[in-house]
């Protein structure tokens, strides 16, 4: 199972979080206002 | 079959394996396993002596284990060569107690208990890829039982039980108590068209294949009565609606519902069927002597490993890509290799003799050119800059460039296999690729030529052949709005796109740059498309640490058929355009004036260095 992780969008600048795998390249769109712009977020480690 | 083992131009390897595949269109080498078969074909007469004589027996598994056969077996009756095969795993010869009975009785002399594996090494210029499918197995849909109940079978098991040459002669009967059942049940779309549970696919060929087993029935047994639960019956093609009024007219009745519940009466064993008729709108339980479920087809589950070997695509569903769904159905995104039969996706057998007519067609054509064209726009090495680091060979979608880092000679390209997408040369951190007709210096020459005048106002946008440049034409022919200042560079793939040409826009004072590419479902060179995704992701990073915002590189993935998308994209960017000052602006041309000099010459440093280390040699 993908973990989630968080993304933010650059386009809209919203954040959200999206399944993620480490080194899997996906497409991801923005569920806020559909760019492709969606950078991953590296979260600070807990 | 049997035309196949006889014609003098086909060699047929059966009972083997590809291993390997090397090469490129008309000159691929191939390397086959022929399995040890313990058995010599050339002699054995398939007279059946050894097999009497076997004491072991094991589920026949093209019977799907609805019969028995022995470790020494012919794996179908017309199967081509017509000789037997030892299942060493099973066989007792090999064990300490040796049994050896079959090698007793084969008059002819043709077992071999130390029979090996052999490889062989072929050349051929095309390759079709026929693997064909699997089926669906529907143990986790456990309303339907099919592990509970004995009477539950699946349509590839009812496809042995009434076939004439299958383990019962084409009788039909019940699995529990070998009676003929009086009413029988299909459920369809078992597996398919859910994408929850099972596949989300139509599997194309069960309806009708459901219809024709009717009809079967119906013509030994008239007085079976059928009843088949459904979502909706896919009887087109050619004279398919005329068989299935005839299965109807019969007496099949069809049940628009796919039951929520299989029940087994513990004595009986025969089946209550708990179901929604969808037509009627009501709740209904009907009685069954035996349940088919209409199974679906998946892909192969070996599939990723022809993928690997001929690097092929796949689409979402698992089943293998064609270069084009209209234009190239049967061509494989690699040149010289086509699809033929379940393998691209899931067809009866009228639609896999087409595809395979078709697909023979356009290997041989290609093979009776003699010579084949090839992209015009393809890579070049130059040895000087190449490190041999061996990054190109990884890039490239369809192995095109070999390098032995090792021996740290330069890489080199086939251009025969080479797409031209571009993505090996953006990544070739020495600037060692150069792409015809898409140098750097012409594509360095359009992003100053664009920002020449009044950069601030633009944005640049890089735009990929096939996809995002199309979609923008289609914005124009359809008269979708998008600001003016939009200036395009097209490139064949995105991935071309090298870091060096979107830092050079910034520091042409570029406010914005966006770069587009194809959907990745629709790459036109297999997998480059995440190769732009990757660099963009690092470039933001990069920009970032400059102190740049990372947002003002954009990135959308525009399909040629997304006019509208194209056109919202660029209202869009240049929205944000609008937010970047003129500081910022001036801030990024400094943090990024290094990237105008041009490329060190690698080759002189390489040259230096070994000057340098030729000379304290000396000293
Ligand atoms: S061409 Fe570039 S990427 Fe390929 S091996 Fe040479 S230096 Fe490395
Ligand atoms: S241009 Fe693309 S297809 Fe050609 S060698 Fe480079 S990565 Fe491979
Ligand atoms: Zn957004």
């Amino acid at each position: 199972m993908a973990e989630e992780t968080k993304f933010k969008c650059l386009r809209c600048m919203s954040e959200f979080r999206l399944p993620y795998r480490h080194g899997v390249t996906e497409e991801r769109t923005c569920p806020n206002c559909s760019s492709n712009s969606v950078r991953r977020v590296k979260e600070d480690k807990k | 079959m049997a035309d196949v083992g006889r014609h003098p131009n086909i060699e047929l390897h059966a009972y083997s394996e590809v291993d390997a595949v090397s090469g490129y269109v008309g000159n691929f080498n191939v390397t086959v396993r022929k399995k040890a078969r313990y058995v010599d074909v050339k002699e054995c007469t398939a007279c059946g002596d050894c097999e009497d004589v076997c004491p072991i027996t094991a589920p026949d598994e093209f019977e799907i284990g609805l019969s028995t056969r022995k470790a020494i077996y012919q794996p179908f009756p017309q199967a081509v060569p017509s000789a037997y095969v030892l299942n060493i795993d099973e066989c007792l010869g090999n064990n300490p107690i040796a049994c050896g009975k079959c090698l007793e009785v084969c008059d002819k002399k043709c077992i071999d208990y130390d029979d090996k594996d052999e490889l062989i090494h072929i050349e051929v210029g095309t390759v079709i890829v026929c693997i064909g499918m699997d089926v669906y197995d529907p143990t986790p849909l456990d309303e339907f039982g099919y592990t509970r109940h004995e009477n539950v079978i699946t349509s590839m098991e009812f496809e042995r039980l009434i076939n004439s040459g299958g383990p019962t002669q084409g009788h039909l009967i019940r699995l529990t108590d070998r009676e003929q059942p009086k009413t029988v049940a299909f459920i369809q779309c078992v597996g398919s068209r859910d994408a929850n549970r099972g596949n989300p696919y139509c599997s194309n060929f069960c309806c009708m294949n459901t219809v024709k087993d009717c009809l079967l029935i119906k013509d030994h047994y008239p007085d079976v009565d059928i009843k088949v639960f459904y979502m909706d019956i896919r009887a087109f093609g050619k004279g398919f609606e005329d068989l299935f009024q005839r299965s109807k007219d019969a007496g099949t009745i069809y049940i628009r519902g796919i039951p929520g519940e299989v029940e087994e009466d513990p004595e009986t064993k025969s089946l209550k069927l708990y179901v929604e008729n969808t037509t009627e709108g009501t709740m209904e339980c009907h009685e069954a002597d035996m349940v088919v479920l209409s199974i679906g087809a998946i892909p192969r589950k070996d599939s990723s490993t022809i993928q690997q070997l001929l690097t092929l695509q796949r689409s979402q569903d698992g089943f293998f890509l064609e270069a084009h769904p209209k234009l190239k159905p049967v061509d494989a995104a690699t040149q010289g290799v086509f699809f033929a039969g379940c393998a691209e996706s899931p067809k009866d057998i009228k639609d896999s003799v087409t595809q395979a007519g078709a697909a023979a067609a356009r290997a041989n054509r290609l093979m009776m050119q003699g010579k084949v064209k090839v992209e015009a726009i393809t890579s070049t090495i130059i040895p000087d800059l190449c490190t041999s680091c061996g990054i190109c060979v990884k890039v490239c979608p369809y192995n095109a460039i070999s390098c032995d880092t090792k021996a740290k000679t330069p890489a080199t390209v086939v251009e025969a296999a080479c797409a031209g997408c571009g993505a090996c040369s953006a990544e070739c951190p020495f600037g060692a690729i150069t792409m015809k007709h898409f140098t750097d210096v012409q594509i360095e020459a359009q992003i100053d030529a664009m920002l020449e005048v009044d950069a601030k106002d633009k944005v640049l946008a890089f735009a990929c052949n096939w996809c995002s440049y199309s979609g923008g034409d289609l914005a124009g022919t359809n008269r979708f709005q998008y600001p003016p200042n939009t200036r395009l560079i097209r490139t064949m793939c995105s991935g071309r796109v090298d870091k060096r040409f979107v830092l050079r826009a910034f520091a042409r004072g570029a406010p914005i740059v966006l770069l587009s590419g194809c959907h990745f479902a629709d790459c036109h060179y297999i997998n480059a498309v995440h190769w732009t995704q990757r660099r963009v992701e690092k470039l933001w990073d990069e920009l970032e640490k400059k102190g740049i915002r990372p947002e003002r590189l954009q990135l959308e993935w525009i399909s040629a058929a997304e006019g509208q998308k194209f056109a919202t994209v660029m209202r869009a960017v240049e929205e944000l355009r609008q937010k970047v000052t003129a500081e910022e602006i001036e801030h990024t041309k400094k943090a990024l004036a290094g990237v105008l000099e041009p490329r060190k010459p690698r080759a002189a440093t390489k040259k230096a260095t070994e000057q340098e280390a030729a000379a304290q040699e000396a000293a």
